[in-house]
């Protein structure tokens, strides 16, 4: 246990070293956010209905302001870091190390994605809390939404490593991590709210593993009306997605860890 | 610096741009993969459009069509900028260690011969996909089409496109001057790419005026195509677009190289 710890703390602390990056993603976030207000509030006056898809103005706003503040916690950059660890030679000196590659990796991440939690989903989750008035309900729901998003961080994670392993083979980062992210944003809900989706192709996201990470968590917090029964349901999804994700991530992992070529290091 | 014609520049420019693309052919896979990739992403973005107005008719009177109009004008006037322009995002890089000095040594113009280092072959994706959803509004909507239209059309997103060139200018420039913070400029300038398009009346007022005047986003679609659509009135601005547009490169491209002159290496 102490060994995890420490590398989670290693992970906070090179994050500490890189403060100015927090304070980037921080106003890099506000100015993706000045569109999504003016163009969800022109959405809703041209509508000219106060709800949308059972959504008014005030949800999809704190819906769309928390996901992109989760998105913040979420970027791992991992595909990129795997690269960089093979292109250097470093690879070789984490295979050895008493403790899955993998394994290894995340620890630091989650280090790094508790100072972002800190840092961005904590401060944004209280000011949007007060600036709509208290409209966020505070109780069981939030601890759904915790162990929600716990397993939708895991999951993204599972997905950044497949991807990663995915460009050992392609020796290309950028296409493949674009499609990605493309993927991940729009099916997930993160940039539209799966409610706004024309009924087809919500059906589709809901078979997908991407809901999982933004639709599901951000649901259990917002949607007040779930049941106990959809709740539980929901993270059953979530598990079932989680523990296939993370049987594909490990086999595929091991049969290419053949075929990394190392130059050097 | 010697002083050379316009045609000896462009014969320069077309030998590097062969050799880049020889060097780029050599990872055919990525080159794939990666077009593959800017599609996805251009893509990703009609479909947006797509799905917003499945919930809503028009977007503060703005139809579908129109707003497709917008997104593939705003997609071939960004081509430029990520094909010919995107050496500026190695700037800080290069200023950093110290490289830049090897740019300083030649005969050619210095911002021509750092540019031109550079040919971003994925950039031809987004082309293609703001070619074909322009032209699917443009049936669609009915507009007229002539060899004037399309001379008119050439000049607007020509000059529409000197915008976003001058802004990565400005903010790639940042690294001569503020080297510690020039990260955080590049970023956040790359951010107002995803403003363009929109039509700027969704703003408010005083977001309005700063991207007329202060950061000019406006320009990037917005301005430019309001003299194309039939049902939108095109002002004084749509207009003067183009002596804008050359202004304001003209005023980045200084700012470039004054920083540049400025700049005397790291010594090692």
């Amino acid at each position: 246990m102490n060994k995890f710890l420490t590398l989670i703390k290693s992970g906070i602390l090179v994050t500490l070293r890189f403060r100015l990056g927090v304070f980037v993603t921080i106003i890099g976030n506000l100015i993706y956010l000045i569109i999504v207000y003016f163009l969800w509030r022109s959405i809703y006056l041209s509508s000219g209905n106060n709800v949308l898809n059972g959504m008014t103005f005030e949800d999809t706003m704190i819906y769309l302001v928390l996901a992109s503040s989760m998105f913040t916690l979420l970027e791992s950059y991992l595909t990129w870091r795997m690269h960089e660890d093979i292109q250097s030679g470093k690879i070789i000196l984490d295979l050895i190390k008493p403790m899955g590659y993998q394994l290894y990796k995340s620890l630091g991440l989650i280090g790094e994605m508790l100072f972002k939690l800190v840092t961005t989903l904590l401060p944004t989750f209280i000011v949007v809390y007060f600036l709509s008035n208290f409209h966020i309900q505070l109780g069981i729901n939030l601890i759904f939404f915790f162990l929600s998003m716990i397993i939708g961080i895991v999951i993204s994670l599972c997905i950044d490593f497949l991807v990663g392993t995915i460009c050992l083979y392609t020796q290309s980062i950028w296409g493949v991590n674009m499609i990605k992210e493309v993927l991940v944003l729009l099916l997930s809900g993160a940039v539209i709210p799966l409610n706004f989706f024309p009924q087809p192709l919500k059906n589709i996201t809901m078979y997908l593993p991407f809901q999982a990470i933004y639709n599901a968590p951000l649901q259990q917090l917002l949607n007040t009306e779930l049941s106990i029964y959809t709740r539980f349901s929901s993270m059953g999804i979530q598990l079932i997605w989680l523990v296939a994700l993370l049987l594909i991530c490990k086999v595929f992992w091991w049969k290419s860890l053949r075929i990394i070529t190392v130059n050097g290091g | 610096m010697m002083k050379q014609g316009f045609r000896y520049y462009l014969k320069i420019y077309g030998k590097i741009l062969v050799q880049n693309i020889k060097s780029k052919m050599s990872y055919r896979a990525d080159f794939f993969i990666s077009l593959i990739g800017i599609i996805f992403v251009n893509l990703s973005g009609f479909i947006t459009f797509w799905i917003i107005f499945k919930n809503v008719p028009s977007l503060l009177n703005w139809s579908y069509y129109e707003m497709l109009f917008l997104y593939g004008f705003s997609l071939i006037a960004l081509t430029p900028v990520q094909c010919f322009f995107d050496n500026n995002w190695n700037l800080l890089t290069y200023v950093f260690s110290g490289d830049f000095i090897k740019y300083c040594f030649k005969p050619l113009n210095l911002f021509f011969y750092y540019i031109s280092e550079i040919f971003d072959i994925k950039g031809i994706g987004q082309l293609v996909v703001g070619i074909t959803v322009l032209s699917y509004s443009w049936t669609n909507l009915g507009l007229d089409f002539s060899l004037i239209i399309l001379v008119k059309l050439i000049i607007a997103l020509v000059s529409a496109s000197l915008f976003m060139i001058s802004i990565t200018n400005f903010a790639a420039a940042s690294s001569f001057y503020i080297l510690n913070s020039a990260y955080f400029v590049m970023m956040l300038s790359n951010k107002f790419k995803d403003y363009a398009k929109y039509p700027i009346t969704i703003f408010g007022g005083a977001l309005r005026i700063i991207f007329t005047f202060i950061i000019p986003i406006a320009f990037m679609a917005y301005y430019p195509s309001l003299a194309f659509l039939s049902n939108k009135e095109a002002t004084f601005l749509t207009y003067f677009t183009p002596v804008y547009g050359i202004t304001f490169f003209y005023l980045s491209y200084k700012f470039w190289m004054f920083g540049a002159m400025k700049y005397n290496g790291t010594g090692s």
